[in-house]
């Protein structure tokens, strides 16, 4: 009898043990989890992070697509196809005025929230034209008005600008230079 | 004996578990580090190399300006591609690169005063630093000259760009420029692009 009790610990006892055990495999489960939520959450926000600045730079190049191939400001010859990576500087001076009359009603639609600059690099680097500049703003409370974008994308392009106000086709070296904003 | 036969069954059952859970996770790692891991360079690839053609074509259109005095009184434009590269090409034979002003008697332009194959260098480094450079790309340029009916070339211009790409690194060309020199053979040019 006193044998007996020495090898099988009381019913109390025992079911003491199995609850302990239980608690024990469900906190390390529960650990288990917390840790993996953790982990999945920490990873969806930077994969989340990473698809905005892929669509970001997406955008960018489409938009940097869609200027290069603008019929208002191409380089093109009667009814030849367009040059490649060229724009016309004629064209580029009228279509300043024309981007700015029609900013909100036609170009918002085609570049959204985004600047677009051309420099000159050769032989007159100081030469710039700000063709489209639509900022992503809002307005506070109490009137003042600030950005609303967080990041901005720039990309560039090399282009030749053609000029023809002396008489003569001359090919000027710049860049184009595109920014979305989201 | 009963007793420790199930207690042995169910230290048993807990390893099995445990290796069960180990593996779990094992393989939930392995799946989040695969996707991590796979990105999508397609965009980068193609953006490389859209400014790689880009800037070939234009620095090969580029008219040089009258003010560098190719031509002594005369305010004649010249293409860099074409012109320019033409004349240096013919004139490859007599070029020195620690004497560049020196143009034998054949010259037909003293860019600043310089072999047309020494203009052709400066001008194009100076454009290439201005836009690649400025914007901190790794680049190179080459330039050669393919001597007809022999298997040699003779290098016009060799550029490099924050040391230039290394053959180990991701890098993109603007394909070749052929360029008809003249009498003197096909002028090849090229220009590499990596990050």
């Amino acid at each position: 009898m006193k044998k007996d009790r020495m090898e099988t610990p009381p019913l109390r006892k025992r079911g003491q043990l199995h609850i302990t055990e239980t608690i024990a495999v469900l906190f390390i489960f529960f650990v288990l989890v917390f840790f993996g939520l953790l982990f999945y959450s920490k990873y969806q926000k930077i994969s989340l992070a990473e698809k905005q600045e892929e669509l970001l730079g997406e955008r960018a190049m489409e938009t940097t697509l869609k200027t290069l191939f603008l019929p208002e400001l191409g380089c093109s010859k009667g009814e030849a196809e367009q040059e490649d990576n060229c724009i016309d500087l004629m064209k580029l001076e009228a279509a300043q005025k024309t981007f700015s009359e029609h900013i909100n009603d036609y170009y918002f639609g085609i570049f959204s929230y985004a600047n677009i600059t051309v420099q000159e690099l050769y032989p007159d680097s100081a030469r710039s034209w700000t063709l489209y500049d639509k900022l992503k703003t809002k307005t506070l409370e109490d009137g003042t008005v600030v950005k609303d974008w967080e990041r901005k994308e720039p990309t560039y392009f090399v282009v030749t600008l053609r000029d023809e106000s002396q008489g003569r086709v001359q090919y000027r070296f710049g860049y184009i230079v595109v920014e979305v904003y989201s | 004996m009963i007793f420790m036969h199930k207690n042995n069954n169910k230290g048993q059952m807990e390893m099995i578990g445990l290796v069960i859970i180990v593996i779990l996770i094992t393989l939930g790692m392995l799946f989040f580090t695969l996707l991590a891991v796979k990105e999508s360079p397609e965009k980068k690839i193609f953006t490389r190399k859209g400014l790689a053609y880009s800037t070939m074509s234009a620095v090969m259109k580029t008219t040089v300006i009258p003010e560098e005095n190719c031509v002594a009184g005369s305010a004649v434009s010249l293409e860099l591609g074409k012109d320019i590269l033409e004349d240096c090409a013919l004139n490859a034979g007599s070029y020195r690169r620690d004497d560049p002003s020196n143009c034998g008697f054949g010259c037909q332009y003293h860019c600043r005063g310089l072999h047309s194959c020494a203009f052709f260098n400066q001008k194009i480094e100076e454009l290439l630093q201005a836009s690649l450079g400025r914007w901190n790309k790794r680049y190179s340029f080459t330039s050669q000259l393919l001597i007809p009916g022999s298997d040699r070339s003779l290098s016009l211009a060799e550029i490099k760009g924050r040391g230039g790409c290394s053959s180990s690194q991701d890098k993109d060309s603007s394909g070749l420029f052929p360029i008809q020199a003249g009498d003197a053979g096909l002028v090849e040019n090229v220009l590499f692009l990596c990050d």
